[in-house]
């Protein structure tokens, strides 16, 4: 669970992201892959490590060996977090903390004026903001009885009858479509389409107005206009007023690095917003709003 | 008496003023004559023996107009002369020491010599040095600005806000009128009789710029020959008429503030806006002509150069012209927005009721980078100066912030801070039993410190840091009582008193009596650090009893060398500026006993308020180059935090956390405190909405004041080399929001990459 403030690109107005971890899918340009797992995760700074060394004589389990720098054999860490406290430049750092409902709360409230004044609210994401399904549920009456205005990020993998749960608490759907196409999008994210589109359906069936789609436009997956016209498509269908276009990022690499794992999906730079413009045209053409 | 230098430096200079234009030979001959009527005068009541100095200095030291300017009216300064403030020459007669000696380096022989007289004269009589012969100590009170004691205090008459409304309404003669009828009713009364002295000192000045007015006509094109001619009429009418227009009515104010040695202007949209639309609708002044003549003025309070001051005030509750003074407003807005002076401090006060007009012009200013207008709430200042000055609301209404913040009532009270302390280096010099680290000698008066190892609680520990704090504010306020008493033997301030109330009717000086509310300012520094420390002793030593109180100390005494992880751990401790109970709570606690120990020993000593700012200028990092590691994290020398904002880099938690910490300390108590807020011209530009609403809310919690910084690329690329200093700056990077030096090398080389849309 991490918690940030002043976010301002999640849903209308000044938000606080709550970020859940935990997420069925396995996109392989994934930016957040310390959320995958709910779990602990040992991060490790090499730009902070100074090779003082303090870490390795520090842990307990014998996970780290030292060749001028730490060397983390991560099958043996426990992670009890004794490296982190002996580290004093922050080079280690454990992500992922378990927290009560109510300490989340009473975070997310401190900025209630804020909220009131921008039109703003909380937004949960992930991971998949579904998958810790009963915290989830919590924090959401929580919020509504605050009377805080809520949205979510989804991946649309949710069990169908969680949805439905959930929708008289939650004021905006923030719903990625990553692809039209059953097999590729399995292949490459591990998403069910049919779930995902029935999902999309209950909740546009319902109010339209709730939801805004969210394409993450990712070079050699979906970038091209015959793909992002299918979701557009996909979006007047269900008369779903707004789509956003968010363009394929790298800022998750660096993660990569600290969580020792390789990056394997292969582009290697962002792509400039620029890019989008012809896209957003194409849409704004069919009749939607289109936001980058 | 305590030993001091007297040619150490006095104030912060950090815009360089322009070189006299007199020659050397002029400037060392007009010193010795100012030095000769000082001299012998001295049997004189100090309010005659002052205008017949005054008429050494003036019109002489008036420089040439200035070949851009549509008034008239610059001066320079020399090391000896009068004044108010330090920023310009120096306090009430005067000597510059520092200055005077570097001035005698330029000369002969013969000329050392007359200098070496000078110099020995005025070290019985400067004004300020006579107070810091008797108020300096060689262990607690250093003199202005001398960062090895914990508590500095000097003389000196900052911050005057003149009746400036009153000038323009009644004119030069009207105001002589009304002196002379007061002085026919008391014939011997030295203060009326310098009054009106005073006014033909102003009036020579006015006719010595119209000579001057008259030279260069001759020299000048067709254009700058009618403006010349405009100013010679306008300067002719000053003398006696009350101003009619615009030009008369900023000519007569500028005049006046000038012999004053008055650096702050206070309402300028109230007093001057009416005479700008009546221009304006008789078709006297085209509007192109109107804003010109603002941004001349601009550029002349640039060209004075006092580096913390140059106050204009717009906006805000309590203008008797509220139309009139929005159209001023709204150029001056635009002079703020197009140029890029460090001076004026344009100021914008601002409530409820203000317009979205009136935002949106701030936020764009803001936006295109001048850093002002600086914002100022009144739904909050205004109840809050009403208390903290023990005035009525509508007295409270004319509040305006002078130099780095400070609040005095315009035309009715002295404000003047004239003493600084620094609570963080108490803390260390109370940590080490009275010894400040730093060099080694003993700080703590009689205040008896036991050793750490005694203390039994954090309760325990926290009230022997506050027997230190009330010794100091003892003699904090004996020490600003004490300029006041010794000004008042020396000066009258007659150009200040005689636009005070209620000099005028009360026939005295301003520290004579005279002033209506005599107001006064105390400077803390390093409250944030000192809190953060309390916070990080009252978790680690007492909650989770990870370390004693007397090893904490050791790894502070180390400068933490040996002890990274201690540090570490002191670092991690909630600091100040996310929202936390736990420090803010901490933070305001330390604010209301230094904040009322100040109000209520200014009310015991018989002040109307003396009052605690919380400002920011470079002393912050000055003072803690010369302060020990404290528990807070913070290492040896390091600069403190700026103002009542958090250390740089402890806040890590976004702007609306640390505007709630921010709005947390209820204003009531302390007379002026800066708040800072940077953003980068993407963030700030590209989410204006987000951005007003953002502040807005601020505001509505309580935020007394907000100072807006937007930068540009240059510091994204300093801040590639110094992260550390950047610890809040959000940039766009693209489909969502970073702290910039959070990001990895190469993306922040990606983003500095990218074109640059101004």
């Amino acid at each position: 669970m991490e918690i940030e403030r002043f976010a301002i690109h999640d849903g209308p107005g000044i938000r606080t992201m709550v970020f859940l971890q935990g997420c069925p899918l396995r996109c392989t340009w994934c930016s957040n892959p310390e959320s995958q797992e709910i779990r602990t995760h040992l991060l490790y700074l090499s730009n902070h490590c100074v090779g003082c060394g303090r870490c390795y004589q520090a842990c307990p389990n014998g996970a780290i060996s030292f060749d001028g720098h730490p060397v983390f054999d991560r099958k043996k860490c426990l992670f009890c977090a004794a490296c982190a406290e002996a580290c004093p430049h922050h080079a280690i750092k454990m992500a992922g903390k378990f927290v009560a409902i109510s300490d989340i709360l009473n975070v997310v409230q401190r900025d209630k004026d804020y909220y009131d004044n921008s039109g703003g609210g909380v937004t949960f994401s992930g991971g998949e903001a579904f998958v810790q399904f009963d915290g989830l549920m919590e924090l959401l009456s929580g919020c509504k009885k605050a009377g805080i205005h809520t949205a979510i990020e989804t991946c649309g993998q949710v069990a169908p009858d969680k949805i439905k749960q959930a929708f008289p608490l939650v004021d905006l759907f923030l719903f990625d479509i990553k692809h039209t196409d059953k097999d590729i999008l399995k292949k490459t994210t591990g998403a069910d389409l049919d779930l995902v589109l029935d999902n999309l359906r209950f909740i546009a069936a319902n109010n339209p107005e709730k939801v805004i789609i969210r394409v993450p436009v990712i070079p050699g997956f979906n970038n091209d206009l015959q793909e992002i016209e299918n979701i557009f498509n996909l979006a007047l269908r269900l008369n779903v007023k707004r789509v956003d276009l968010l363009p394929y990022h790298v800022l998750g690499k660096t993660k990569y690095e600290q969580l020792g794992r390789n990056y394997s999906f292969p582009y290697d730079s962002m792509l400039p917003k620029e890019a989008l413009i012809p896209l957003k045209e194409m849409g704004e053409k069919m009749g939607l709003e289109v936001y980058l | 008496m305590a030993q001091f230098n007297v040619e150490g430096a006095q104030n912060v200079e950090v815009s360089k003023k322009l070189p006299c234009e007199k020659s050397l030979d002029e400037q060392l001959s007009i010193m010795e004559r100012y030095t000769e009527a000082h001299r012998s005068h001295a049997g004189l009541s100090k309010e005659l023996r002052e205008t017949v100095c005054l008429k050494v200095l003036y019109p002489t030291l008036f420089r040439t107009i200035g070949t851009q300017d549509l008034i008239a009216g610059r001066i320079d300064f020399l090391p000896i002369g009068f004044g108010s403030v330090t920023s310009e020459g120096g306090v009430g007669h005067y000597c510059i020491f520092k200055k005077l000696r570097v001035f005698q380096a330029k000369l002969d022989e013969d000329g050392q010599k007359r200098v070496e007289a000078l110099y020995n004269y005025w070290l019985q009589n400067d004004t300020k040095t006579l107070y810091n012969k008797d108020v300096l100590t060689d262990d607690t009170i250093g003199m202005f600005i001398d960062c090895e004691y914990p508590m500095i205090a000097t003389a000196r008459l900052s911050g005057m806000m003149l009746d400036y409304p009153k000038l323009l309404d009644k004119g030069i003669g009207g105001l002589r009128a009304e002196i002379q009828e007061k002085l026919n009713a008391q014939p011997d009364n030295a203060f009326y009789q310098a009054g009106l002295e005073c006014l033909d000192i102003f009036v020579n000045c006015a006719t010595s710029l119209q000579e001057d007015a008259l030279r260069q006509i001759p020299n000048s094109n067709p254009q700058r020959c009618k403006e010349l001619e405009k100013i010679y009429q306008g300067l002719e009418k000053i003398k006696t008429d009350k101003p009619e227009t615009f030009h008369e009515a900023m000519q007569l104010m500028w005049l006046y503030a000038l012999l004053a040695g008055v650096i702050n202007y206070g309402r300028l949209d109230d007093f001057l806006g009416a005479y700008l639309v009546a221009d304006l609708e008789s078709e006297r002044l085209t509007e192109e002509e109107a804003y010109r003549y603002i941004h001349s003025l601009w550029t002349m309070i640039e060209s004075r150069r006092t580096t913390v001051n140059g106050r204009v005030i717009v906006g805000g509750k309590g203008r008797k012209h509220p139309k009139e003074a929005d159209a001023f407003l709204h150029y001056a807005m635009k002079v703020a927005k197009n140029t890029r002076y460090v001076e004026p401090q344009f100021t914008l006060r601002f409530d409820k009721n203000t317009s979205e007009e009136i935002w949106d012009e701030a936020l764009d200013a803001l936006g295109a980078g001048a850093t002002y207008p600086t914002l100022y709430n009144d739904d909050v200042n205004v109840p809050a100066v009403a208390y903290g000055m023990r005035v009525d609301e509508k007295t409270a209404e004319q509040y305006v912030p002078f130099g780095c913040t400070e609040f005095v009532i315009q035309g009715q009270s002295t404000g003047t801070p004239n003493i600084c302390i620094n609570l963080l280096k108490l803390l260390t010099i109370y940590m080490n039993q009275g010894i400040d680290p730093m060099d080694g000698k003993y700080k703590a008066g009689p205040v008896k410190i036991k050793p750490l190892d005694r203390y039994q609680s954090f309760e325990d520990f926290y009230a022997g840091y506050k027997s230190l704090l009330d010794y100091y504010l003892d003699l904090a306020v004996k020490a600003q009582y004490y300029s006041y008493e010794l000004m008042n033997r020396k000066v009258g301030f007659m150009f200040n008193s005689l636009l005070t109330d209620d000099c005028i009717t009360r026939g005295k000086a301003l520290l004579d009596g005279g002033v209506r509310y005599l107001g006064g300012t105390n400077e803390t520094y390093g409250n944030i650090n000192t809190s953060d420390s309390l916070v990080a002793i009252k978790d680690l030593v007492f909650n989770q009893k990870k370390y004693t109180l007397p090893q904490l100390h050791k790894a502070v005494l180390a400068n933490f060398e040996g002890y990274e992880t201690l540090r570490k751990d002191c670092l991690d401790c909630d600091k100040y500026g996310n929202d936390l109970d736990t420090a803010d709570f901490m933070a305001n606690d330390l604010y209301e006993f230094v904040a009322k120990g100040t109000r209520d020993r200014g009310i015991a000593i018989g002040m109307q308020y003396f009052l605690i700012v919380i400002s920011n200028n470079q002393l912050n990092t000055e003072w803690g180059n010369r302060t020990a590691a404290s528990p807070d994290g913070r290492l040896s020398g390091m600069y403190m935090n700026p103002a009542n904002n958090p250390q740089g880099g402890a806040n890590k938690s976004g702007p609306t956390a640390m505007l709630n910490s921010l709005a947390r300390f209820d204003a009531k108590y302390h007379g002026g405190s800066v708040q800072n807020i940077k953003f980068s011209p993407a963030m700030f530009n590209e989410n204006r909405a987000v951005i007003k609403s953002l502040f807005k809310t601020y505001f509505a919690k309580g935020g007394c004041h907000l100072m807006v910084t937007v930068v540009d690329k240059g510091i994204l690329e300093d801040a590639v080399q110094h992260p550390e200093k950047y610890p809040d700056l959000i940039v766009r990077v693209s489909g969502f929001s970073a702290v910039f030096v959070d990001l990895s090398p190469n993306i922040q080389e990606e983003l500095l990459s990218r074109v640059l849309y101004e």
